[in-house]
């Protein structure tokens, strides 16, 4: 008990410590949202600028991502799907199936059922239009994953992790992986480098939306996977 | 007067710190593993906000840059940043959920001190029971 209250003290001093440089260097940057500060006038004037015509997509966050930093989001991609082995990895060898499923109300059960559809036609539309609206293939693939785990609470995961095979599962989660390698490779020949996006800007679209809708899907599926693994209910 | 109004200023940056702190002092003081995950939730959110809050404008549009649009628009880089920053937060989070779960099953507990008394104790006959109830 002492131990725990001298920790805890010590914390605090330790927290305290570290408030004052933090704060102190926080108020030495300029304001938020001035428009003459150093991070709106060097290196994003200039994708502001040009970026939407280089980039090929409207929405400059989606250009950065997909196109001036591809090998940057590539490696997220990866990064995501690793932590999906991962956790399926250490899921595998945790058996943690004794909890007993809570029935939901029927009116929760109903909503949800119902919402689903319409839940998957919006990720849908946020996925192929996230090169000129806000949005793009992560936000398009979390509300697919959402929707999944939404379903997997009403419907109870096992009976959702089974709609698709264990196979198909796992294509689903690399198809985020997969596209996009496939698109970087097909920059060689279309663009002259890998992870080059070609400058004709019909095709370019047609890419961009290949690449929105591969991290869409394999996003969803990984965030799913996530999900039903530390749930116990997909063992595969 | 002039402190205070830097402040306020600054408000935005300075509730970032104020998260940031906040999830340091439950990273480090709790003792239940759960909690711990949820401090480091707190602590990387805090950086996402102060990253976007950087990339604002007084009246920015958000940077959808459609021919003919004179601005102001937000700066487009933070947001590509946090996005990265959001799927490395979740990978994390949910790896360190799984092996919570995992340490849950071999010592029934995710309070540190629980686990640091079973394993001074010694004791492996809840465990052994715990696996071989659960596979089946």
């Amino acid at each position: 008990m002492n131990r725990r209250r001298a920790g805890r003290i010590l914390t605090a001093v330790l927290i305290a410590a570290l408030a004052v440089p933090l704060m102190y260097g926080m108020v030495q940057l300029p304001a938020p949202g001035h428009a003459d500060a150093p991070a709106h006038t060097n290196v994003s004037a200039g994708y502001i600028e040009r970026g939407a015509e280089l980039g090929g997509s409207e929405n400059l966050v989606t250009g950065v991502l997909l196109n001036f930093r591809a090998l940057d989001t590539f490696g997220e991609v990866l990064v995501i799907f690793t932590a999906w082995l991962a956790v399926a990895a250490v899921a595998g060898t945790a058996s943690n199936a004794e909890r007993d499923p809570v029935p939901p109300s029927p009116v929760v059960d109903y909503v949800i059922r119902l919402l689903g559809p319409f839940i998957a036609i919006f990720a849908l539309f946020v996925i192929v239009n996230g090169h000129v609206l806000p949005g793009g293939g992560f936000q398009g693939g979390v509300l697919l994953g959402a929707m999944l785990i939404l379903l997997s609470l009403v419907m109870d995961a096992e009976t959702v992790a089974r709609a698709v095979s264990a196979r198909s599962w796992i294509w689903l989660r690399a198809t985020g992986v997969l596209v996009f390698a496939m698109v970087a490779v097909m920059g060689l020949p279309l663009a002259g480098y890998l992870f080059g996006l070609p400058d004709e800007p019909g095709l370019r679209q047609v890419l961009t939306v290949a690449l929105e809708l591969g991290i869409g899907i394999g996003g969803g599926a990984v965030l799913a996977g996530l999900f039903f693994a530390i749930a116990g209910a997909d063992r595969s | 007067m002039k402190i205070a109004a830097t402040a306020l200023s600054h408000v935005d940056y300075l509730v970032a710190v104020a998260l940031f702190l906040t999830g340091a002092w439950i990273l480090l003081t709790s003792g239940n593993l759960v909690k711990k995950v949820i401090g480091l939730n707190i602590m990387e959110t805090s950086v996402f906000a102060f990253i976007v809050t950087t990339g604002m404008i007084d009246g920015g549009a958000p940077p959808l840059v459609a021919p003919g649009d004179p601005g102001p628009f937000a700066s487009p880089l933070p947001h590509a940043l946090v996005l990265t920053g959001i799927v490395v937060a979740v990978s994390v989070t949910s790896l360190a959920l799984v092996l919570i779960l995992r340490v849950r099953a071999e010592f029934g507990s995710v309070e540190l001190d629980e686990i640091a008394l079973s394993l001074a104790a010694g004791d492996t006959a809840e465990q052994s029971e715990r696996h071989g109830s659960a596979d089946d």
